[in-house]
């Protein structure tokens, strides 16, 4: 994966917090980081250009208008006034080759110096086995690397729910472990589709191949998540934006002037495409 | 009432396997590659300006341009050549390399065969910025319906643009006038893939897009922007056979779903 830096920008090393969505049900975390963009004022810097990524090409994805701003796949913003690099992915990754995916862009996160990752995903509603518990309106999930069972203090004092279904001990979850990790002497063997169960179904999502890959690179990552259903995910991706503001470790006065700033209307603008 | 529970999703919707860490990856391919008629070609080529046709209608052009000389052709080692013919034709499954110059200044290239999206970026890496170096490129493509968001009409001919960073930047007067291509709607495949690759390496691209797929006033309307690009270039023959083109079995549509590999 190669980052190309666009013409007359620079890179702000300042902005050690990456923010970007995995490719998920309803495309939430996608619209979660269109609207994190949009709300920031984040400033394209660059493009990733991995050979993985399927081509598509657009119009500017932010303006009412289309002004002939070019987008591509994987575009990288810097919100220098809150200390975030913002990825942002419009197309999938072609068939199966999610895994080397996310090592190309663990790669570009440790190589570029940031220190905290923050993955955007939603889960599939249908797929949950227990109860939501709704009684304090729609929940965020998370998962992180800061304790062995996934477990982090500060998420827990945000109020975040623990991804409960997260089990390091699981042979998916322990293979992923094992095809990032190049001090793994453990050789686990690929699960094929057909051997694949219902508790299968957490370690075989994008955001867990991109949190494997954090994990192994030596980074904190922070995944958060939330259960919805296909259909109008401009709510959910909003609940999410608001959560990964406050979860970032470094929350300067402007961030909570944002966390508090009524939502933006981006009806018109939101245009993750894919 | 069409079933909501087994009907296609949208295309801003996903599929099992984009979502599945574990679906199976494909089989490796030998990688694409270039010959050229010079057996010692100065490489790469560096023309002035590299006109790239994927759609129906500019591959029909290109094919009828008069003085123009094969000087190479693209293999992509998947696809069988059989039943191509040893003169260029339009029915051939071939992306075949031109030179409308002597000092391949300007470079004509028509793909006729169908380019999946997997092959895209090695395809077009080799067109643009590998065994080729453009100073300027255009490309020819037509809008795909399912990545659109609005109504196409048969009847009606539509033709935008969207260009790179540093086509934007160059003077009006020598930049394609016609209006961008909207917002919320996208192109994929392999024109993405080069215009992607022009703003990667900072060159001069420009991806005109143009509806109906197969239509002789798209014909005609293309013919009359690339006889401005290219003042010298001798599109008086391509209306020759145009009634017959328009009625024509067999010619390029969403050509990489009817290819070998999807069967």
């Amino acid at each position: 994966m190669e980052f190309v830096v666009e013409e007359g920008k620079r890179v702000d090393e300042e902005c050690s917090t990456l923010i970007l969505p995995a490719l998920s049900i309803g495309n939430v975390g996608q619209l979660a980081v269109d609207l994190l963009v949009s709300s920031t004022g984040a400033d394209r810097v660059g493009y990733l250009d991995d050979p993985y990524l399927l081509p598509c090409v657009g119009n500017d994805a932010y303006g009412p208008l289309p002004c002939g701003e070019i987008s591509l796949p994987l575009e990288v913003y810097e919100s220098p006034s809150t200390a975030t690099t913002l990825a942002q992915q419009r197309s999938p990754v072609a068939k199966g080759m999610m895994i080397k995916f996310a090592e190309n862009i663990a790669d570009f996160a440790a190589s570029s110096g940031k220190k905290h990752v923050i993955v955007l995903s939603s889960l599939d509603f249908q797929r949950l086995h227990h109860n939501l518990d709704m009684s304090r309106g729609p929940q965020v999930y998370y998962l992180s690397n800061a304790e062995a069972n996934g477990r982090d203090e500060h998420c827990e004092r945000l109020g975040f729910g623990r991804l409960n279904e997260y089990d390091s001990e699981g042979r998916c979850w322990k293979y992923l472990c094992s095809v990032f990790d190049e001090n793994c002497k453990e050789e686990l063997t690929f699960p094929s589709e057909d051997e694949l169960e219902d508790i299968d179904y957490y370690p075989s999502l994008p955001f867990a191949a991109l949190f494997s890959a954090f994990k192994a690179r030596g980074l904190k990552v922070t995944c958060l998540l939330c259960y919805c259903s296909e259909g109008d995910n401009i709510p959910d991706a909003f609940l999410l934006t608001r959560r990964s503001r406050s979860c970032r470790l470094h929350v300067g006065s402007c961030v909570w002037r944002l966390l508090f700033h009524p939502p933006i209307d981006v009806s018109n603008r939101v245009s993750s495409m894919k | 009432m069409e079933d909501v529970l087994t009907e296609n999703p949208p295309p801003s919707r996903f599929i099992q396997d984009d979502l599945n860490n574990f679906a199976s990856p494909p089989e490796p391919l030998p990688s694409p590659f270039i010959v050229l008629s010079n057996p010692k070609p100065d490489l790469p080529l560096k023309p002035s300006l590299l006109l790239i046709s994927l759609s129906s209608p500019s591959l029909y052009i290109f094919h009828s341009l008069p003085s123009k000389t094969l000087i190479g052709t693209l293999i992509l080692p998947e696809l069988p050549v059989s039943g191509n013919t040893i003169e260029p034709s339009l029915q051939d499954k071939s992306c075949n390399i031109y030179s409308l110059s002597n000092d391949n200044s300007i470079l004509l290239v028509s793909v006729q065969l169908p380019v999946s999206p997997e092959r895209s970026n090695l395809v077009s890496r080799l067109l643009v910025g590998q065994d080729i170096v453009p100073e300027r490129v255009i490309i020819l493509d037509s809008i795909q319906s399912r990545n659109f968001r609005g109504r196409l009409s048969p009847d009606e001919t539509l033709a935008a643009k969207l260009e790179t960073s540093s086509e934007k930047k160059a003077a009006a007067t020598s930049r394609l006038n016609l209006d961008y291509f909207p917002s919320g709607s996208v192109i994929d495949g392999l024109s993405a893939s080069l215009l992607s690759r022009c703003q990667l390496k900072n060159i001069r691209g420009t991806l005109v897009v143009s509806w109906p797929e197969f239509d002789p006033s798209v014909v005609r309307f293309l013919g009359a922007l690339l006889k401005n690009i290219v003042p010298g270039l001798d599109v008086a023959s391509v209306g020759k056979d145009l009634e017959m083109y328009s009625s024509r079995a067999g010619l390029k549509k969403d050509a990489w779903v009817e290819s070998d590999l999807y069967t």
